[in-house]
């Protein structure tokens, strides 16, 4: 019994100190690694479709309330101010759409007076050859020329009507969140 | 045995994947590049070594029957640790290592030291032991990984070396590429301690 009672303590003391350490490693590590994953997924994205700013981007983000999802959970748009000069130039904000091969994730540059500065494909699962045609420049440089007020007036991807679609609904996605909170996002991006 | 001579004993006489041959896993799988095989070989050096000294401190506390399972708890705590830093501080490097970083707590090598030589020895020569046995790991990582990488790739982290006309065999990068230059490593050190 003794013997079955110090292998209890031991182990459960062992579990319990592993537990805390990691959390404590854990709740440190929080923050750099979100910083991480938006700067090597996002950032070469958010470049791309920003140009001439002074900021960090990245660093300045902020998140705005953009609804509920099904469950009822609060879910965040998260806006990526360019300034120069202490002026906001653009932001970029990600939006996403169905494709042919589940969801098409887009960065979209927006300018403050309505001009779209250029979109960038982050993540995509489109047939290679076929679908994955919607990433190239050819396509996406079309966007440089659209307003938000008609996004998606530009020459789709012949044989990939779904990924054009695709990309088409999370231009359209971010866009409207654009629209919609225009002055908000304004507000926050000034500070 | 002396203190230096449990740090030096991994660099050669029980350097792990080529004389031990154990740990084959990572050695095989991530030893793409130069930096990949070191970036491992570090992850894997940082683990033993703390788990080494945790076992060799708690050594007398833990009752023989659930050895094992405490070690495992030690390692996989520190593991984690390492995962977390390099995702927070390496993140391309966590990229390409990927599951191979969680997989370190089934490392035969790091439950090997912490069985075979931790819970029998004091923490100092524990300590040693687990930083020679890494560093030596380390180092044949990084060895097989530049070599893969450089007949394979016509690179040495990442930097060209060979002239443009160079056809690096592609074959090299590849899971039988790496069978193909453990083999001969391990062929060549059987020569050379013959002698």
């Amino acid at each position: 019994m003794n013997d079955i009672l110090k292998m209890v303590i031991v182990l459960g003391s062992i579990c319990t100190v592993a537990g805390l350490g990691l959390a404590g490693v854990q709740s440190v590590t929080k923050e750099p690694i979100e910083y991480q994953q938006i700067k090597f997924i996002k950032e070469p994205s958010v470049k791309a479709v920003l140009a001439g700013f002074e900021n960090d981007p990245i660093k300045d983000r902020f998140n705005l309330p953009a609804g509920k999802d099904k469950k009822g959970r609060d879910v965040f748009q998260t806006v990526f101010p360019a300034k120069k000069g202490g002026q906001v130039i653009a932001m970029a904000l990600d939006g996403s759409g169905k494709g042919f091969n589940g969801d098409i994730q887009v960065m979209i540059g927006i300018k403050p007076s309505g001009e779209l500065t250029g979109i960038s494909i982050m993540k995509h699962s489109e047939t290679p050859g076929i679908g994955s045609r919607v990433t190239e420049a050819k396509f996406t440089d079309q966007f440089k020329k659209a307003t938000v007020d008609n996004p998606t007036a530009v020459d789709g991807v012949s044989g990939a009507s779904y990924s054009t679609k695709g990309v088409f609904a999370a231009v359209t996605n971010a866009v409207n969140f654009f629209k919609n909170n225009k002055q908000q996002i304004l507000a926050q991006a000034g500070k | 045995m002396g203190l230096a001579k449990e740090f030096t004993k991994g660099f050669w006489d029980e350097l792990p994947p080529f004389r031990l041959v154990l740990g084959l896993c990572p050695t095989l799988a991530v030893t793409t590049a130069a930096k990949n095989g070191i970036g491992m070989g570090l992850a894997t050096t940082f683990v033993l070594a703390c788990s080494n000294v945790l076992v060799s401190l708690l050594r007398n506390i833990i009752p023989g029957k659930v050895r094992i399972a405490a070690f495992i708890v030690i390692i996989a705590s520190f593991v984690v640790m390492v995962e977390l830093m390099m995702q927070a501080y390496f993140y391309p490097l966590y990229q390409v290592l990927g599951i191979f970083i969680p997989l370190i707590v089934v490392n035969c090598i790091i439950l090997g030291r912490a069985e075979a030589f931790a819970s029998k020895k004091g923490v100092l020569p524990s300590l040693m032991d687990g930083l020679g046995i890494g560093l030596g790991f380390t180092l044949a990582l990084g060895f097989l990984g530049s070599a893969r990488e450089l007949l394979g790739g016509g690179t040495v982290f990442g930097y060209e070396v060979f002239w443009s006309s160079f056809q690096p065999m592609a074959f090299l990068l590849k899971p039988p590429g790496a069978f193909v230059c453990l083999g001969l490593i391990l062929g060549l050190m059987n020569i050379v301690s013959r002698r």
